[in-house]
């Protein structure tokens, strides 16, 4: 079997994820990356999108938006890939009330911002983008199997 | 001495309030612990993110040197940019009765702002009894944050965080600082000024370790991410502007920073109610006891009282 590397989704909120996998797909502000074991200390940013972990050829997905990847390889030789982000969530956790819900707000935020002028731009923008990911994650994955 | 109907009235009232003060008590212990789990979870965070930034800028904490990868954020102001002006952010709560908690932080942030000579400060208040405190001795209060709720989110502090760092960076003042209360054990809190901007490697370290119980040298690193001497050698691949990385990274950390003590000002607030709830309500079974052997003793002298009468009336008749 291949080596495997240890992949960490923290969030300020949680810790969400700590396992080793087989690999990570991660979509950066440069494109999607995939990341296996051995791969070179690496920085970059977080686009909003999927997290794709592989492990045993299932796939265990998360929504994410935005945030920190950090690649390093710690003392034991492991390749250790920490993920920081703004807001990350398994796939499984978004049910459909929830969608549904971030659907809505994602609505009344439109309104608001139709009404009223003097909404708060950058905040408004962080929640727009947020609820909009975790629809379209929701979507993509809703057909597709993966492992809870 | 009072009629026994009275102290009746009055063993009922302390009976009423030792409820109340009962479940303050509880509801705030169950408090206190989200609170605590709160900023354990958010430590984690904070510590990979400083790893990061010390990862990308090895001399981050020093001062700007010809090639570093620097941001105002990281380091401190030169001698032609002073403005001998500080901003205090000072953490209390919206309610009282939890003890000394609002007033110990208080008392600490005035110690800041007595050597006033020598710097000016303007301060932003979190919590109703801060900013009435400080409004009373005419201190100048630049916003006030009333609407935190119990458990805060990230989300929440968006607004005082971004406030803070654009006056910071519009160069309007020299160092930020934070007054909160430091979440040391369910028993202890201790008040505590620290200096959030520019970010010095030091203080944020400390906070970062916060609960590692006792505090100890050993204890700084003992926690579930050991920090590889290894990878801080490593040369990284970065992907992205570097430039806009730290800037991003930098306010995350600010903000995180912010977040934290407001986490741990929150475990305090409830940890200190508690105890002061705890008080009262042992207070007031002990005044239950004594309000009961006066009301016994009332009603004995009563009773004595009585029949000394009826003795003397039936010696008068016969």
């Amino acid at each position: 079997m291949s080596k495997q590397l240890k992949l960490r989704i923290v969030t300020p909120e949680s810790l969400v994820l700590d396992e080793l996998v087989d690999q990570v797909s991660i979509p950066t502000i440069l494109g999607e990356i995939t990341i296996l074991s051995d791969h070179i200390p690496l920085i970059t940013e977080v686009a909003s999108g999927d997290i794709v972990a592989v492990e045993k050829g299932e796939d265990i997905p998360f929504a994410v938006v935005g945030g920190f990847l950090e690649v390093k390889k710690n003392e034991e030789g492991i390749t250790e890939v920490a993920i920081l982000a703004d807001f990350a969530e398994h796939v499984s956790n978004l049910s459909e009330e929830k969608i549904k819900e971030a659907k809505e707000k994602a609505e009344e935020m439109r309104q608001q911002m139709i009404n009223n002028q003097s909404v708060d731009f950058e905040h408004f923008k962080a929640e727009l983008e947020r609820s909009l990911t975790r629809v379209k994650i929701a979507d993509k994955w809703r057909v597709r199997k993966y492992r809870k | 001495m009072p009629g026994t109907k009275e102290i009746k009235r009055r063993i009922k009232s302390v009976k009423n309030t030792k409820k109340i003060t009962k479940a303050m008590e509880l509801v705030a212990a169950s408090k206190m612990k989200r609170a605590v789990n709160a900023t354990l979870r958010s430590r984690l965070y904070a510590e990979y993110s400083w790893d990061i930034l010390t990862s990308i800028a090895k001399n981050v904490d020093l001062p700007a040197q010809a090639g570093a990868i620097t941001h105002p954020l990281l380091c401190e102001r030169n001698e032609k940019e002073r403005k001998d002006k500080v901003l205090l952010l000072l953490i209390t709560s919206n309610r009282g009765l939890c003890g000394a908690y609002n007033s110990q932080v208080i008392k600490k942030s005035l110690a800041l702002l007595s050597p006033k000579k020598v710097f000016g400060v303007d301060i932003i208040t979190i919590g109703k009894k801060g900013d009435v405190a400080m409004r009373r001795i005419g201190e100048k209060v630049l916003a006030s944050f009333f609407e935190l709720s119990d458990n805060v989110t990230l989300r929440e502090i968006s607004p005082i965080s971004d406030m803070i760092i654009n006056e910071y960076n519009s160069g309007n003042y020299d160092k930020v600082f934070v007054a909160y209360t430091d979440f040391v054990s369910a028993l202890t809190q201790r008040p505590n000024i620290k200096q959030v901007l520019p970010i010095s490697k030091t203080e944020l370290k400390e906070l970062i370790s916060f609960p590692d119980k006792g505090r100890t040298e050993e204890g700084l690193h003992s926690d579930s991410t050991p920090i590889s001497p290894l990878s801080r050698g490593t040369d990284y691949l970065f992907e992205g502007d570097k430039n806009k990385f730290i800037k991003t990274l930098a306010e995350k950390l600010t903000k995180m920073q912010i977040y934290q003590m407001i986490l741990e000002s929150n475990a305090s607030e409830q940890s200190s109610r508690m105890l002061a709830m705890k008080n009262a309500s042992d207070a007031s079974s002990e005044m239950m006891d004594d309000l009961t052997l006066v009301f016994n003793k009332a009603r004995q002298s009563n009773i004595t009282r009585e029949i000394s009468e009826i003795s003397a009336g039936m010696a008068s008749v016969s």
